[in-house]
């Protein structure tokens, strides 16, 4: 019994979030997990200012948000997740932070070489991976532009849609399909695949990741400084390195 | 052993056991109630004790982040007292609890259904209150099929991923079990941190197999 | 609470009648006597009548009364609960806790306003060498020894016996009946023992109720109304 009341007290104890002040809660797309976590540490060193970083699907971090978390700052992976959240965002704080690119990935030992995303059409292409267009970012942005190009609808016949670009890009490493829509950005984490063509960015979708200050958050002033750190220089240097274009 | 993984190992073990603790009471009392009573409604509290097994984790999550987040019906009474839940261990803990309460109440629940009511009617008869006919006879004899139930729900909060990620996020340090961290560093890439994370997750579950034999076989 | 004076011959007043799906008791005994045999063929309701006074069994109407005290009455909604009853049950599987050992299984009852003490039970049972031996290996004998014991040990206003002596081999069956007999006369605690034994309840009552599917066929001295 007195055991039970202790786990309890514990467990309460662990509920009660640590001293707010001094911490920036942020909510990152998925995909940033890795260069947000660089770039927490190194504005904790130059500020003291602790960054706590909460990565996952972007509409799940939206629906936290929506929920009464306590979020600070949120970076999503697509304009959609940050209109959800319309309500909680600090007006005039919503920028468009950063910006990506298409490319068609094939396996790295099979290269190809593609012209423009129409050699696509090419039967020796008979399934392409692509996060689905219906709860993914880059599936959606994909899918816009196949449409603006007038070759959706044949290309979705091969169409494969995956949870998420991660597992698009395994699909195409191991040969279940010939090739994947992703990201840039996601191309830079395996060695196993490889870029058959970029999408220019005059052409490709207006791809953004926007970011905002979140009200229901506890620290609005050091989520403000640390956005504007952000858009810096040093910061985009860092963002720049992991594949990522700044926000335009 | 890089440091961030034996953190991740340690932090989601010991939540586990919290969340294996937490679920205790509240189970055994539900495994008792639906062992020994006929009362209208029954059938209801059947399937919502059931519900998280039969849910989708992650919908399982998005209910227990409305009830708890700040604008819901339980967190916006915690929130005046400082208490917050979402994204705390606590809520890591929460998550894993629930979803191990219907394993251990489907267990726990059999166990008593097989304690012959006749040794609590002869507990009676000597004198014993109720509470004391459930301690002294009634639990010790059922207790082979609870302690079945715990370990179930201990392991069950060990693979704990859909419903912890939507209600505790993912924060390295704080709220990153090893379900949720290895699906984060594969989603970015980071297949060898994974791939250690996989490694450690087996380990264990190995371990509570082994615990759990032992177990079975101490008379 | 009544207590009983050294010489009052304890009263049982078992009026009621007990259905349960197609079998039905029926009894009407009051009588004042210091240990009541229920005998008659098995299936006969012997064991339902003993279940009555414990309180396991509700009776759909009528009035037990051991010893002066009210335990169930259809006419004032009297019913006291099992736990309040103060009988000594034995049945006829002893129900001993398996998870106890001898001594905690004895030790059982707590609380209760009179504890007969254990030397006293060791002198009439012989307990003592039993006492940190497990419930699995004792022999019928010493499973019927100990579970009197515990009876016994919370200060019963009455023993409730279902066939004591069906699972003791013949050689102890004497000592057991000794025992019961020292039981009924210097502890004064009083008996209503369940037997399809004619000799077991010769010896041990005086006052002998002949069951029939569930009626009562003959009532009185146990020489008169037994084979």
């Amino acid at each position: 019994m007195v055991q039970w009341v202790t786990g309890v007290a514990v467990v309460l104890a662990l509920a009660v979030a640590p001293a707010q002040r001094q911490q920036v809660l942020v909510s990152a797309a998925a995909s940033l997990a890795d260069v947000m976590a660089t770039l927490a540490r190194r504005y904790e060193m130059q500020t003291g200012v602790r960054v706590v970083v909460n990565t996952g699907a972007s509409n799940t971090l939206a629906r936290q948000i929506t929920a009464g978390a306590a979020v600070d700052l949120f970076v999503s992976a697509d304009e959609a997740q940050m209109d959800a959240v319309r309500a909680e965002v600090v007006s005039g704080t919503r920028v468009p932070l950063l910006s990506n690119q298409l490319v068609v990935a094939v396996a790295a030992d099979r290269p190809r070489r593609m012209r423009s995303v129409r050699d696509l059409l090419d039967p020796s292409y008979r399934r392409i991976a692509i996060g689905d267009p219906a709860a993914v970012p880059a599936g959606v942005y994909t899918k816009a532009y196949l449409e603006k190009l007038g070759i959706w609808r044949e290309v979705s016949k091969k169409v494969v849609p995956s949870a998420s670009v991660r597992v698009a890009l395994a699909t195409v490493e191991n040969g279940a399909t010939e090739a994947a829509i992703v990201y840039r950005t996601d191309l830079a984490t395996t060695r196993r695949a490889m870029m058959a063509f970029a999408v220019p960015l005059p052409d490709g979708p207006r791809i953004v990741y926007p970011a905002a200050v979140i009200a229901t958050g506890h620290n609005r002033a050091g989520a403000t400084r640390l956005l504007a750190w952000l858009q810096g220089d040093q910061a985009m240097k860092v963002f720049v390195n992991a594949g990522f274009i700044r926000g335009r | 052993m890089d440091g961030e993984i034996f953190e991740i190992a340690v932090f989601t073990t010991a939540a586990a056991l919290a969340a294996t603790v937490v679920m205790l009471p509240p189970g055994i009392a539900l495994a008792w109630v639906l062992a020994r009573h006929r009362f209208r409604g029954k059938a209801v509290v059947e399937t919502l004790a059931s519900l998280p097994l039969v849910m989708p984790p992650v919908a399982t999550g998005l209910l227990l982040l409305w009830l708890v987040g700040r604008r819901g019906p339980v967190g916006h009474l915690l929130e005046p007292l400082g208490i917050e839940i979402v994204f705390t261990p606590a809520a890591v803990v929460l998550a894993m609890a629930i979803m191990g309460l219907p394993l251990l109440v489907r267990t726990a629940r059999a166990g008593f259904e097989q304690v012959t009511r006749r040794y609590e009617q002869m507990a009676e008869t000597l004198g014993a209150r109720p509470w004391r006919v459930f301690t002294t006879v009634t639990l010790p004899l059922a207790s082979r099929n609870i302690l079945a139930g715990a370990l179930l729900g201990f392991t069950r909060a060990l693979g704990e991923f859909g419903a912890t990620i939507v209600v505790a996020g993912s924060i390295p340090g704080r709220t990153r079990t090893l379900t949720v961290g290895i699906y984060t560093y594969t989603e970015t890439g980071q297949d060898a941190r994974a791939a250690a994370l996989l490694v450690v997750s087996v380990a264990l579950a190995f371990g509570a197999v082994l615990v759990a034999n032992r177990l079975a076989h101490v008379d | 609470m009544p207590t009983v004076a050294q010489d009052d011959v304890p009263r049982f007043e078992l009026r009621f009648s007990l259905t349960q799906g197609a079998f039905t008791v029926a009894t009407d005994v009051d009588v004042a006597a210091r240990a009541v045999a229920l005998f008659g063929p098995s299936g006969s309701g012997k064991t339902s009548i003993l279940e009555a006074i414990a309180g396991l069994r509700t009776p759909q109407h009528g009035r037990i009364v051991v010893r002066g005290r009210v335990l169930y009455d259809t006419d004032t909604r009297t019913h006291v609960p099992v736990r309040d009853r103060h009988v000594g049950y034995v049945p006829q599987d002893v129900l001993l806790f398996p998870h106890l050992d001898v001594r905690r299984n004895i030790t059982y009852a707590q609380g209760r306003r009179a504890h007969v003490n254990v030397p006293d039970l060791d002198q009439l049972l012989g307990i003592t060498t039993l006492m940190d031996r497990k419930v699995v290996g004792l022999s019928g004998g010493e499973r019927q020894r100990v579970a009197l014991a515990r009876a016994l040990y919370s200060g019963p206003d009455v023993l409730l016996l279902d066939e004591p002596l069906a699972a003791v081999d013949l050689a102890r069956r004497r000592l057991i009946l000794d025992a019961l007999i020292a039981i009924r006369d210097e502890l004064r605690v009083p008996l209503v023992y369940v037997t399809h034994s004619p000799e077991e309840a010769r010896a041990v009552a005086d006052y002998a109720v002949v069951l029939d599917e569930g009626k009562v066929v003959a009532a009185g001295k146990p020489r008169d109304v037994l084979p």
